[in-house]
C-alpha cells in the first residue's frame, strides 16, 4: 500500500512537468498569496518593532508632553492663539516637585539651511530642514545625544549662543563625505557653528525623517531666528509613572490658571501621557495585526478559489484520462489521491516561490523605510502553513468530482 | 470461464425515457475464446462490454468470472479485478499525452499490488514490437503503433481477459491487419479475449460471434478456427 502510494506520488509529480503550463498558471495564485502574507507579516512584525521601541525612546511610560492649542493628538483642530511660554513650564516645574526634568521645544519645518561661504571647499550648498530649539536637558529628556561633537550646554541656552547640531541628512546633503565638525551653516540668515552630530534615529511615527533635523538652543532659536517668546510644547518626566495621570491633571489646573481660562472655556493646550499614546499604539497594532493578515488571508482564499476553479478544468479536460486509470484498476480513493497530490504540489511549490518573493519584497521595503531587520520565521511557518492549507482546500473538490466520475461515462 | 446469467441493464436519462441496453443477455465465454460481438451501434454491445471489464454495473442478473458472482463486488475490489484479470483496448487508443510509451504501458502497474514491477512494461513493449519506440510519446508514433503500445497496456498485468472496444476503428487498414495479427497470436497462446466491432471483415476473423440486436442476443455462431474460412468463402456465395 505505501509502496503503490509512492509510486503514485512519484507519478503525479512526473505529470506535472509535463503540462508545465497548466502547473505554471496553478502555481501563480498561491505564489502571490503567499508573497502578500510573507510581506505583510515579516514588514508588520518589524513595523510593530520600531514603533514600539520609537514609542518608548520619544514617549517612555514616564512622560508628558505638553502641545500649545487644543485638539487632539493625531490631527484635529487647534484652537486659539499659540500662547505657551518658557514661563509656563518653568511655572509648572517650580510648582510640582514630581517632575525630575523638562524640556521646551519651539520649531519650525521647511527652513533653508545652507553652508556659510568660506567654510568648508566646495561651494555652498542648500538644503531645507526642521530646525528645532531645545534646552540642553533636551539630551536627556529626548533620550537622543550626539555621535560625535559635543552637545550644548546650559551656558549656550543662557548666551542664546549660535551653534547647531545637525541630523545625518542635513549632514550629508551639506558635507557629502566632508567633516561638518566647526563649520557654519547659515539657518534662514543666522550664522550657527556645528558643533555635533544627531545620533541616527530613522524615521519616526508620522514617516517623519528625524535625521533630517537641525538642533539649536531654544533661546536662540526664539530671539535670533523667529524674533518670539512662545513654545510650541514642553515634555515632562515624572518621579513616579504610577502618579502620572494626577500629575497630569496638575499641570492643566496650573496652565488653565496663567492662561486665565474660565470653567466654560476649552483649554488652549493638549496634554499627552504615555496612557494615550499607548492607546494609540494598541490602535496601530490592530491594523497590523488583523487587518494586514486579514487582507492576505483574503489573497490567499482568491488564490484557492483561482487553484480551484484550474484544477476543476482540468478535471473535465482530463475525463478520458480518469476513465482510463479507472479502468486499469485505480480505486476512487487513488484517483482522489492523484489529484490532491497534484493540487497540493503545486500550491506548496507556488508557496515556496511565493515566501522568496515576499521576503525580498520585504527586504527592499525595509531597507528604505529603516525597518531594521524583518526576517521572521513564524511569517514563513504561517505562510508555507496558508499555502499547504489553501492547496488542500483548492484541491479536494476537484478530487473529490474525479473521484466519483462514474468510469465507462469517463471512457465514452 | 465467464456466465453471463440474464443479464439486463437500464439506463434512466433525467428527461428521457429509460432506455434498455441489455435485456437477458446470457453469455458462457470458455477460456481461451476469440470472440466477437457484433451488432449496430445502439444495439448495446459497448454497454456489454462494460459490464464484462466491470466498468457498469447490470440491473439484473448474475456475471460469474471464474465462478465467483463479480458484479455484486465492491467499488474497491472491482477495481482491483480489473487491475489483475482484465487488459482493455478502446478504439480511441486513450494514452497519456506527453508521457512515454513506456511510461503509458507501466500505467496499471501503478495500482497494481505487485512488489516488483520493474521490466514488465519493456516486455510488454516487445511483446508487440516496439522494443525501439520506447522513449517515443504518443503523438511521436503513428496509429497502428499507439495502438499496439495500448495493446502493451492491456498484457503488461498478465491478464485472463482482454476486451477490445473497436479496436481497428481509427485504424488504416494495413495497421488494422497488425492489430488483427497482434490478437490472433494471443489467441493462439491461449488467453480469452473479446472483441466488440461493427466491422463483420474484423469479425470473421473469429471463431465465435455474438450478435446483439435491441439490446437482446439474437445469434451465437461457432466456427471451428480450420472451417472458418471455409466458412467465409461460403457466405461469399
Amino acid at each position: 500500500m505505501n509502496r503503490k502510494t509512492a509510486r503514485l506520488a512519484v507519478h503525479s509529480f512526473k505529470a506535472l512537468t509535463r503540462f508545465r503550463l497548466r502547473s505554471a498558471f496553478l502555481m501563480l495564485g498561491s505564489l502571490v498569496g503567499v508573497a502578500a502574507l510573507t510581506f505583510v507579516l515579516s514588514v508588520g512584525e518589524a513595523g510593530e518593532r520600531k514603533i514600539l521601541s520609537t514609542v518608548r525612546q520619544l514617549f517612555g511610560g514616564s512622560s508628558i508632553l505638553v502641545i500649545t492649542g487644543g485638539g487632539r493628538l493625531l490631527g484635529g483642530p487647534r484652537a486659539g492663539a499659540a500662547r505657551m511660554t518658557l514661563a509656563d513650564g518653568e511655572a509648572v516645574v517650580g510648582e510640582l516637585p514630581e517632575i525630575e526634568a523638562w524640556d521646551p521645544q519651539q520649531g519650525l519645518s521647511g527652513e533653508p539651511v545652507r553652508r556659510a561661504e568660506g567654510s568648508g571647499t566646495g561651494s555652498a550648498a542648500s538644503t531645507t530642514a526642521r530646525v528645532l530649539g531645545m534646552s540642553e536637558r533636551s539630551e536627556r529628556v529626548w533620550d537622543r545625544s550626539v555621535s560625535r561633537g559635543e552637545y550644548f550646554d546650559a551656558a549656550a541656552v543662557a548666551g542664546s549662543a549660535r551653534v547647531a547640531l545637525l541630523g545625518e541628512t542635513v549632514a550629508r546633503r551639506l558635507f557629502g563625505d566632508e567633516d561638518p565638525l566647526g563649520a557654519e551653516v547659515l539657518v534662514g540668515s543666522v550664522r550657527f557653528r556645528v558643533v555635533g552630530l544627531l545620533e541616527p534615529f530613522g524615521t519616526d511615527l508620522h514617516g517623519i525623517d528625524r535625521d533630517d533635523e537641525v538642533v539649536v538652543p531654544i533661546s536662540t532659536l526664539q530671539r535670533r531666528v523667529l524674533n518670539v517668546d512662545t513654545i510650541q510644547s514642553f515634555k515632562l518626566l515624572v518621579r513616579e509613572p504610577s502618579r502620572i495621570d494626577a500629575t497630569a491633571r496638575e499641570v492643566k489646573r496650573i496652565l488653565r490658571e496663567r492662561h486665565a481660562l474660565s470653567s466654560g472655556q476649552p483649554d488652549d493646550f493638549t496634554i499627552i501621557t504615555a496612557v494615550e499614546v499607548q492607546s494609540m499604539v494598541r490602535k496601530v497594532e490592530r491594523v497590523l495585526f488583523l487587518y494586514l493578515p486579514l487582507v492576505a488571508g483574503v489573497i490567499l482564499l482568491v488564490a484557492s478559489a483561482v487553484a480551484a476553479s484550474l484544477m476543476l478544468s482540468s478535471v473535465s479536460t482530463r475525463v478520458g484520462e480518469i476513465g482510463l486509470r479507472r479502468a486499469v484498476g485505480a480505486r476512487p480513493a487513488d484517483i482522489h489521491l492523484q489529484f490532491l497530490l497534484e493540487t497540493a504540489a503545486t500550491s506548496l511549490g507556488g508557496g515556496a516561490l511565493g515566501l522568496v518573493v515576499g521576503c525580498v519584497a520585504a527586504e527592499v521595503v525595509a531597507r528604505r523605510m529603516a525597518l531594521g531587520d524583518v526576517f521572521s520565521w513564524q511569517a514563513i511557518f504561517l505562510s508555507l502553513g496558508a499555502a499547504a492549507l489553501t492547496g488542500l482546500l483548492a484541491g479536494v473538490l476537484p478530487a473529490r468530482r474525479a473521484a466519483r466520475l462514474d468510469p465507462a461515462e469517463a471512457l465514452r | 470461464m465467464i456466465e453471463l446469467e440474464g443479464i439486463g441493464r437500464t439506463y434512466t436519462r433525467p428527461g428521457g425515457s429509460p432506455v434498455e441496453a441489455l435485456r437477458e443477455v446470457s453469455l458462457r465465454i470458455e477460456r481461451g475464446e476469440l470472440l466477437a460481438v457484433v451488432g449496430a451501434s445502439g444495439s448495446g454491445k459497448s454497454t456489454l462490454m462494460n459490464v464484462l471489464g466491470l466498468l457498469d454495473r447490470p440491473d439484473a442478473g448474475r456475471y460469474l468470472l471464474d465462478g465467483e458472482d463479480v458484479s455484486r463486488l465492491g467499488v474497491n475490489e472491482q477495481a482491483r479485478q480489473r487491475n489483475r484479470r482484465i487488459g482493455f483496448v478502446f478504439q480511441s487508443f486513450h494514452l497519456l499525452p506527453r508521457t512515454s510509451a513506456l511510461e503509458n504501458v507501466e500505467l496499471p502497474l501503478l495500482y497494481s499490488d505487485r512488489a516488483s514491477i520493474a521490466g514488465l512494461g519493456a516486455r510488454a513493449l516487445e511483446a508487440v514490437g516496439l522494443a525501439d519506440r520506447m522513449d517515443h510519446n504518443p503523438s511521436e508514433l503513428s496509429g497502428g503503433q499507439q495502438q499496439r503500445v495500448a495493446i502493451a497496456r492491456a498484457l503488461v498485468n498478465e491478464p485472463d481477459l482482454l476486451l477490445a472496444d473497436e479496436p481497428t476503428g481509427n485504424l488504416d487498414e494495413a495497421s488494422a491487419g497488425e492489430i488483427l495479427e497482434i490478437f490472433h497470436a494471443l489467441h493462439a497462446s491461449g488467453r480469452t479475449i473479446v472483441l466488440v466491432t461493427h466491422d463483420p471483415n474484423v469479425a470473421a476473423h473469429c471463431d465465435r460471434i455474438c450478435r446483439l440486436e435491441g439490446g437482446r442476443l439474437t445469434s451465437d455462431q461457432r466456427r471451428s478456427r480450420k472451417s472458418s474460412a471455409a466458412l467465409a468463402a461460403r457466405e461469399g456465395a
